[in-house]
Protein backbone atom coordinates (compact mmCIF):
# COMPACT_ATOMS: atom_id res chain seq x y z
CA UNK A 1 0.00 0.00 0.00
CA UNK A 2 2.67 2.40 0.78
CA UNK A 3 4.96 0.67 -2.31
CA UNK A 4 8.17 1.13 -0.02
CA UNK A 5 9.04 -2.51 0.90
CA UNK A 6 9.34 -3.62 4.58
CA UNK A 7 13.19 -3.12 5.12
CA UNK A 8 13.56 0.01 7.41
CA UNK A 9 17.25 0.20 6.83
CA UNK A 10 18.20 -0.77 10.06
CA UNK A 11 21.17 -2.81 10.23
CA UNK A 12 22.89 -4.42 14.06
CA UNK A 13 26.39 -4.82 14.51
CA UNK A 14 28.04 -8.35 13.62
CA UNK A 15 26.80 -11.15 16.04
CA UNK A 16 25.01 -8.61 18.03
CA UNK A 17 21.80 -11.53 18.91
CA UNK A 18 24.58 -13.80 20.17
CA UNK A 19 26.44 -11.54 22.47
CA UNK A 20 23.94 -10.20 23.71
CA UNK A 21 21.74 -13.31 24.90
CA UNK A 22 24.87 -14.19 26.45
CA UNK A 23 25.42 -10.66 28.06
CA UNK A 24 22.08 -10.95 28.94
CA UNK A 25 22.18 -14.16 30.81
CA UNK A 26 25.31 -12.92 32.80
CA UNK A 27 23.71 -9.92 34.18
CA UNK A 28 20.44 -11.24 35.21
CA UNK A 29 20.65 -10.29 38.59
CA UNK A 30 20.39 -13.04 40.78
CA UNK A 31 16.40 -14.41 42.04
CA UNK A 32 16.02 -14.87 45.85
CA UNK A 33 14.93 -18.36 46.28
CA UNK A 34 12.47 -18.55 48.79
CA UNK A 35 12.49 -22.01 49.82
CA UNK A 36 9.18 -22.76 51.26
CA UNK A 37 9.86 -23.18 55.26
CA UNK A 38 9.19 -26.51 56.74
CA UNK A 39 6.37 -26.68 59.00
CA UNK A 40 7.85 -26.90 62.40
CA UNK A 41 7.60 -30.70 63.49
CA UNK A 42 4.79 -31.68 65.69
CA UNK A 43 5.68 -31.68 69.05
CA UNK A 44 5.32 -35.56 70.76
CA UNK A 45 3.11 -34.21 73.64
CA UNK A 46 -0.48 -34.78 73.04
CA UNK A 47 -2.40 -31.28 74.24
CA UNK A 48 -5.12 -32.89 76.94
CA UNK A 49 -8.46 -32.15 76.10
CA UNK A 50 -9.89 -29.29 78.10
CA UNK A 51 -11.77 -31.02 81.36
CA UNK A 52 -15.25 -30.81 81.65
CA UNK A 53 -15.42 -27.85 84.29
CA UNK A 54 -13.21 -25.22 81.81
CA UNK A 55 -16.28 -26.05 78.96
CA UNK A 56 -19.18 -25.73 81.31
CA UNK A 57 -17.38 -22.69 83.54
CA UNK A 58 -18.45 -19.85 80.93
CA UNK A 59 -22.34 -21.57 80.91
CA UNK A 60 -22.32 -21.28 84.58
CA UNK A 61 -20.73 -18.02 84.78
CA UNK A 62 -23.50 -16.61 82.69
CA UNK A 63 -26.36 -18.52 84.66
CA UNK A 64 -25.11 -16.77 88.23
CA UNK A 65 -25.33 -13.47 86.21
CA UNK A 66 -28.83 -13.64 85.18
CA UNK A 67 -29.72 -15.85 88.88
CA UNK A 68 -28.12 -12.63 90.69
CA UNK A 69 -29.78 -9.65 88.21
CA UNK A 70 -33.43 -11.51 88.98
CA UNK A 71 -32.41 -11.92 92.84
CA UNK A 72 -31.64 -7.71 93.03
CA UNK A 73 -34.64 -7.66 91.07
CA UNK A 74 -36.70 -9.15 93.49
CA UNK A 75 -35.21 -7.82 96.70
CA UNK A 76 -35.73 -4.24 94.92
CA UNK A 77 -39.22 -4.89 94.70
CA UNK A 78 -39.83 -5.96 98.39
CA UNK A 79 -38.44 -2.99 99.60
CA UNK A 80 -40.63 -0.39 97.51
CA UNK A 81 -43.85 -2.88 98.08
CA UNK A 82 -44.77 -3.09 94.85
CA UNK A 83 -43.68 -4.23 91.65
CA UNK A 84 -42.74 -2.70 88.73
CA UNK A 85 -45.86 -3.69 86.64
CA UNK A 86 -47.87 -2.54 89.32
CA UNK A 87 -45.93 1.17 89.19
CA UNK A 88 -46.61 0.83 85.85
CA UNK A 89 -50.37 0.29 85.62
CA UNK A 90 -50.96 2.77 88.49
CA UNK A 91 -49.21 5.42 86.72
CA UNK A 92 -51.45 4.45 83.60
CA UNK A 93 -54.24 4.96 85.45
CA UNK A 94 -53.62 8.14 87.46
CA UNK A 95 -53.07 9.65 83.66
CA UNK A 96 -56.36 8.53 82.89
CA UNK A 97 -57.81 9.52 86.13
CA UNK A 98 -56.27 12.76 85.26
CA UNK A 99 -57.90 13.24 81.70
CA UNK A 100 -61.59 11.32 83.10
CA UNK A 101 -61.86 14.53 85.95
CA UNK A 102 -60.14 17.28 84.12
CA UNK A 103 -62.49 16.11 81.09
CA UNK A 104 -65.77 17.52 82.84
CA UNK A 105 -64.23 20.40 84.92
CA UNK A 106 -64.59 23.94 83.93
CA UNK A 107 -61.83 26.90 84.91
CA UNK A 108 -64.86 27.94 87.56
CA UNK A 109 -65.13 25.07 88.75
CA UNK A 110 -61.37 24.83 89.72
CA UNK A 111 -61.36 28.55 91.29
CA UNK A 112 -64.24 27.10 93.05
CA UNK A 113 -62.31 23.99 94.41
CA UNK A 114 -59.20 26.19 95.15
CA UNK A 115 -61.20 28.79 97.17
CA UNK A 116 -63.15 26.18 99.49
CA UNK A 117 -59.85 24.75 100.17
CA UNK A 118 -59.01 27.91 101.17
CA UNK A 119 -62.27 28.80 103.56
CA UNK A 120 -61.31 25.17 104.98
CA UNK A 121 -58.19 25.78 106.05
CA UNK A 122 -58.73 29.09 107.59
CA UNK A 123 -61.58 27.43 109.28
CA UNK A 124 -59.16 25.06 110.66
CA UNK A 125 -56.50 27.67 111.79
CA UNK A 126 -59.36 29.96 113.23
CA UNK A 127 -60.24 26.62 115.28
CA UNK A 128 -56.69 26.54 116.97
CA UNK A 129 -56.41 29.74 117.84
CA UNK A 130 -59.47 29.94 119.47
CA UNK A 131 -59.11 26.33 121.28
CA UNK B 1 18.74 -21.49 14.73
CA UNK B 2 18.85 -25.40 15.97
CA UNK B 3 18.07 -24.03 19.57
CA UNK B 4 14.65 -22.27 18.05
CA UNK B 5 13.61 -25.46 16.66
CA UNK B 6 13.86 -26.92 20.06
CA UNK B 7 12.34 -24.22 21.61
CA UNK B 8 9.22 -25.60 23.56
CA UNK B 9 7.45 -23.01 25.07
CA UNK B 10 5.07 -25.13 27.30
CA UNK B 11 8.01 -26.78 28.74
CA UNK B 12 9.71 -23.46 29.44
CA UNK B 13 7.37 -22.04 31.51
CA UNK B 14 7.15 -25.10 33.66
CA UNK B 15 10.45 -24.68 33.82
CA UNK B 16 10.29 -20.74 34.59
CA UNK B 17 8.27 -21.71 37.88
CA UNK B 18 10.68 -24.33 38.52
CA UNK B 19 13.56 -21.80 41.05
CA UNK B 20 16.04 -24.25 40.37
CA UNK B 21 15.78 -24.31 36.45
CA UNK B 22 14.26 -20.99 36.19
CA UNK B 23 17.78 -19.15 35.13
CA UNK B 24 18.45 -21.59 32.30
CA UNK B 25 14.77 -21.72 31.29
CA UNK B 26 14.77 -17.77 30.79
CA UNK B 27 18.32 -18.58 29.05
CA UNK B 28 15.80 -20.09 26.44
CA UNK B 29 13.27 -17.13 26.20
CA UNK B 30 16.19 -14.27 25.54
CA UNK B 31 17.51 -16.24 23.01
CA UNK B 32 14.29 -17.39 21.72
CA UNK B 33 12.87 -13.86 21.57
CA UNK B 34 15.89 -11.52 21.58
CA UNK B 35 15.89 -10.58 18.08
CA UNK B 36 11.78 -10.30 17.26
CA UNK B 37 11.79 -8.25 20.32
CA UNK B 38 15.01 -5.84 19.45
CA UNK B 39 13.44 -5.07 16.01
CA UNK B 40 10.05 -3.95 17.79
CA UNK B 41 12.01 -1.96 19.84
CA UNK B 42 14.62 -0.75 17.34
CA UNK B 43 11.66 0.95 15.25
CA UNK B 44 9.58 2.25 17.77
CA UNK B 45 13.31 4.32 18.99
CA UNK B 46 15.46 4.28 15.98
CA UNK B 47 18.66 4.13 17.37
CA UNK B 48 20.71 0.74 17.90
CA UNK B 49 21.93 2.03 21.18
CA UNK B 50 18.78 2.97 22.79
CA UNK B 51 16.86 -0.27 20.92
CA UNK B 52 19.97 -2.50 23.03
CA UNK B 53 19.41 -0.19 26.05
CA UNK B 54 15.16 -1.00 26.13
CA UNK B 55 15.57 -4.34 25.40
CA UNK B 56 18.17 -5.35 28.04
CA UNK B 57 15.54 -3.28 30.48
CA UNK B 58 12.38 -5.13 28.95
CA UNK B 59 14.20 -8.78 29.60
CA UNK B 60 14.98 -7.64 33.25
CA UNK B 61 11.69 -6.50 33.83
CA UNK B 62 9.98 -9.62 32.34
CA UNK B 63 13.28 -11.72 34.78
CA UNK B 64 12.57 -9.86 37.75
CA UNK B 65 8.66 -10.28 37.27
CA UNK B 66 8.29 -13.41 36.18
CA UNK B 67 6.32 -14.74 38.91
CA UNK B 68 3.43 -12.39 38.00
CA UNK B 69 3.40 -14.28 34.71
CA UNK B 70 -0.21 -15.90 33.93
CA UNK B 71 0.79 -19.25 32.81
CA UNK B 72 -2.87 -19.03 30.49
CA UNK B 73 -1.26 -16.09 27.90
CA UNK B 74 0.89 -16.48 25.93
CA UNK B 75 4.84 -15.68 26.22
CA UNK B 76 5.12 -13.45 23.66
CA UNK B 77 2.34 -11.53 24.34
CA UNK B 78 3.60 -10.60 28.05
CA UNK B 79 7.14 -10.21 26.81
CA UNK B 80 5.70 -7.45 23.77
CA UNK B 81 3.73 -5.92 26.20
CA UNK B 82 6.67 -4.71 28.44
CA UNK B 83 8.88 -4.28 25.23
CA UNK B 84 5.67 -1.61 23.84
CA UNK B 85 5.67 0.02 27.62
CA UNK B 86 9.79 0.14 28.18
CA UNK B 87 9.73 1.51 24.60
CA UNK B 88 7.44 4.56 25.25
CA UNK B 89 8.96 5.10 28.87
CA UNK B 90 12.22 5.82 27.04
CA UNK B 91 10.63 8.08 24.34
CA UNK B 92 9.09 10.15 27.22
CA UNK B 93 12.17 10.64 29.44
CA UNK B 94 13.87 11.33 25.92
CA UNK B 95 11.37 13.84 25.55
CA UNK B 96 11.79 15.18 29.04
CA UNK B 97 15.76 15.65 28.65
CA UNK B 98 15.02 17.15 25.32
CA UNK B 99 12.15 19.85 26.60
CA UNK B 100 9.79 18.44 23.94
CA UNK B 101 6.50 17.90 25.18
CA UNK B 102 4.74 14.95 25.73
CA UNK B 103 2.23 15.46 23.63
CA UNK B 104 4.36 16.12 20.52
CA UNK B 105 5.22 13.86 18.03
CA UNK B 106 8.48 11.33 18.27
CA UNK B 107 10.36 13.36 15.17
CA UNK B 108 13.28 14.36 17.03
CA UNK B 109 14.07 10.50 17.38
CA UNK B 110 15.04 10.34 13.48
CA UNK B 111 16.59 13.31 13.53
CA UNK B 112 19.89 11.09 13.94
CA UNK B 113 18.98 8.90 11.89
CA UNK B 114 20.87 9.80 8.68
CA UNK B 115 24.08 9.46 10.95
CA UNK B 116 23.60 6.48 12.53
CA UNK B 117 26.10 3.89 11.93
CA UNK B 118 23.48 1.38 11.80
CA UNK B 119 21.29 3.02 9.72
CA UNK B 120 22.40 1.97 5.73
CA UNK B 121 18.57 3.02 4.64
CA UNK B 122 18.06 5.14 1.59
CA UNK B 123 16.25 8.40 1.48
CA UNK B 124 13.01 6.46 0.48
CA UNK B 125 13.45 4.42 3.77
CA UNK B 126 14.39 7.66 5.78
CA UNK B 127 11.66 9.56 4.58
CA UNK B 128 8.58 6.75 5.46
CA UNK B 129 10.48 6.19 9.21
CA UNK B 130 10.16 10.06 9.32
CA UNK B 131 6.44 9.66 8.32
CA UNK B 132 6.18 7.15 10.51
CA UNK B 133 7.41 8.97 13.59
CA UNK B 134 4.30 11.75 13.27
CA UNK B 135 2.18 9.16 14.04
CA UNK B 136 1.09 9.17 17.94
CA UNK B 137 2.88 6.44 19.77
CA UNK B 138 0.08 4.07 20.23
CA UNK B 139 -0.92 4.11 16.54
CA UNK B 140 2.77 4.13 16.07
CA UNK B 141 3.04 0.62 17.56
CA UNK B 142 -0.10 -0.23 15.81
CA UNK B 143 1.38 0.43 12.70
CA UNK B 144 4.86 -1.34 13.40
CA UNK B 145 2.83 -4.25 14.49
CA UNK B 146 1.03 -4.81 11.52
CA UNK B 147 3.39 -3.62 9.37
CA UNK B 148 6.24 -5.10 9.72
CA UNK B 149 5.60 -7.79 12.20
CA UNK B 150 2.37 -8.23 10.07
CA UNK B 151 0.82 -9.42 13.71
CA UNK B 152 -3.07 -10.46 13.45
CA UNK B 153 -5.12 -7.98 15.05
CA UNK B 154 -6.36 -10.90 17.73
CA UNK B 155 -3.28 -11.30 18.53
CA UNK B 156 -2.50 -7.52 18.59
CA UNK B 157 -6.09 -7.01 21.17
CA UNK B 158 -4.34 -8.79 23.30
CA UNK B 159 -1.00 -7.10 23.54
CA UNK B 160 -2.60 -3.90 23.81
CA UNK B 161 -5.85 -4.83 25.39
CA UNK B 162 -7.89 -3.04 22.33
CA UNK B 163 -10.76 -4.21 20.16
CA UNK B 164 -9.88 -5.53 17.26
CA UNK B 165 -12.32 -2.65 14.92
CA UNK B 166 -10.40 0.27 17.18
CA UNK B 167 -6.84 -1.43 16.11
CA UNK B 168 -8.67 -1.41 12.00
CA UNK B 169 -9.34 1.88 12.78
CA UNK B 170 -5.86 2.75 14.01
CA UNK B 171 -4.30 0.95 11.13
CA UNK B 172 -6.22 2.38 8.98
CA UNK B 173 -5.65 6.17 10.03
CA UNK B 174 -2.41 5.34 10.17
CA UNK B 175 -1.83 4.45 6.56
CA UNK B 176 -3.59 7.58 5.35
CA UNK B 177 -1.34 9.66 7.55
CA UNK B 178 1.81 8.07 5.98
CA UNK B 179 0.47 8.38 2.55
CA UNK B 180 -0.63 12.09 3.09
CA UNK B 181 3.26 12.89 4.31
CA UNK B 182 4.81 11.20 1.55
CA UNK B 183 2.74 13.04 -0.81
CA UNK B 184 3.32 16.23 0.32
CA UNK B 185 7.35 15.56 1.21
CA UNK B 186 7.59 14.23 -2.65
Amino acid sequence: MIGLGKDPGFKVPENYFEEFNKRMLDSLPEKEITEVEKPQEQKATVVDKPSMWVRVRPYLYMAAAFAGIFGMVKVFNMYNGTDISELARGMDDEKNAEELIMSGTSEYDILNYEDSVMMDAAGEELKSVTK
Amino acid sequence: MASRNTYDEAQVIEQLRDPAAARTAFGKVIEHYSSTLYWHIRRMVFNHDDANDVLQNTFIKAWTSIDHFRGDARLSTWLYKIAINESITFINKQKAQNNISIDDDDSFLVNQLESDEFFDGDAAQLKLQRAIATLPEKQRVVFNLRYYDEMKYEDMSEVLGTSVGALKASYHHALKKIEAFLQEND
